[in-house]
């Protein structure tokens, strides 16, 4: 009994901290745990919609998509639908990750709504080098993906930019974060793909 | 405070410019050495950072003043833990809410002031000895001394690697941004240098 008595005496202030400092935190996190939702979201919209300006809003399928990354393991995609302003189909966009130079890069992807063309993609997060790994972000890196084939891209070091094709050419310097970013979508893009056109979600290509 | 000892106001003036420069926290006592390295490419994302280690500091400081005569002193540096990390995890999600694009540029360096040892080390040094007053005003000159050395070295940082203070371009168009110094080798450089500068400029006068 005296050992307790001793104990509580100790850490009665340490008890009483705590619960105060849970609640207080409870209390926050209730606040603007919604704000922190919506601003996730938001973020995916933005992101997407100036990839498929025709789009109203995106839905997501009821199903996911299983791929396997390129390290070979299984991941669940969900998959959006985008939908233009009178209810007609005007696109997909899902979220894709890969291993970058540095870190993990993290993308969302457009695609046409036949799965015929890529409409580009967007940065979520990377951790590429300044200068030259994070270019992956600039203009005319990404405008190369945006009319290109929604099928097996290569990568090449020298080439034309201006032309849209299967064929990416890569950041100079920055050979490895260009690759992971083709990588990143060859896989995605490939296996969703296969895996819509096997629901019957799009049709073969007419 | 009737029963407290009379505190003069040039106790008051000494507290508040301890922290900005006899004893600033970057420059003299070489603390927090973690986000000052990390945050500071730019100027926009270390004022954040400044900003929240003052709210912690002054939060943590005032709690801890305020129960100096309940701490146990085995115990003190577990309350000095919980209170810390109560208030960083508070303004982390106030950032996440309310600057969603900033607290992704901080990423993981807004929880990690949980272990800045500035605000350990005013908990112990000053908050857990001195009356609430007191303590106040040198949460407040050591997170102003703080905040100013982080803005000074990111400006640095952020000219020389980009052209631009604040994001408004301040050099030439014919400035050719030197990339290494927004990298983190530019941080260790131009922190090592402004070290040289201040122990130069502070040589103890004999």
């Amino acid at each position: 009994m005296d050992k307790i008595r001793y104990f509580i005496s100790q850490s009665w202030l340490l008890i009483v901290a705590s619960f105060c400092f849970g609640l207080l935190l409870a209390v926050t996190d209730a606040a603007l745990s919604p704000r922190i939702e919506q601003n996730r979201i938001d973020k995916l919209n933005r992101l997407v919609k100036t990839l498929i300006p025709e789009a109203e809003h995106f839905k997501p399928l009821d199903e996911q998509i299983e791929i396997r990354t390129f390290r070979g393991e299984k991941e669940q995609v969900t998959v959006y639908k985008a939908v233009g302003t009178s209810g007609e189909r005007v696109g997909w966009s899902f979220n894709a990750a890969g291993t970058g130079f540095q870190d993990t890069i993290e993308l969302v992807v457009a695609v046409d709504s036949d799965f015929q063309k890529l409409k580009g993609f967007r940065c979520l997060s990377s951790n590429e080098t300044p200068g030259f790994g994070d270019q992956i972000k600039s203009a005319d890196f990404r405008a190369q993906f945006e009319g290109a084939p929604a099928s097996e891209l290569s990568l090449v070091t020298t080439g034309d930019r201006e032309k849209v094709d299967s064929e990416i050419v890569a950041i100079t310097g920055a050979t490895i974060s260009s690759e992971a970013v083709v990588d990143i979508i060859n896989t995605y893009v490939t296996q969703v793909k296969e895996k819509m056109h096997k629901k019957g979600l799009v049709s073969d290509g007419k | 405070m009737a029963n407290e000892p009379q505190i003069s106001a040039d106790l008051y003036k000494r507290t508040f410019t301890n922290g900005l420069w006899r004893e600033n926290p970057v420059f003299r006592l070489l603390l927090g050495m973690c986000p000052t390295l990390a945050v500071t490419a730019a100027v926009r994302p270390a004022l954040t950072m400044g900003l929240c280690v003052i709210f912690v500091l002054l939060c943590s400081n005032i709690v801890v003043s305020l129960m100096r005569n309940l701490l146990k002193p085995h115990l003190r540096i577990l309350m000095f833990a919980l209170t810390i990390s109560t208030f960083v995890t508070i303004a982390d999600l106030f950032l996440k809410a309310y600057q969603p694009t900033m607290s992704e540029a901080l990423g993981p360096y807004v929880p990690l002031i949980i272990v800045n040892c500035i605000i350990i080390c005013r908990a112990e040094a000053c908050a857990s000895k001195n009356v609430l007053t007191v303590s106040i005003v040198d949460a407040l000159g050591m997170g102003a001394g703080f905040t100013l050395t982080l803005c000074v070295l990111a400006g640095v940082r952020e000219l020389l690697s980009t052209g631009k203070v604040f994001e408004i371009q301040v050099m030439p168009d014919a400035f050719v941004p030197w990339a290494a110094m927004g990298m983190p080798v530019g941080a260790f450089v131009a922190l090592g240098i402004l070290l040289a500068i201040v122990n130069v400029v502070s040589k103890p006068r004999t």
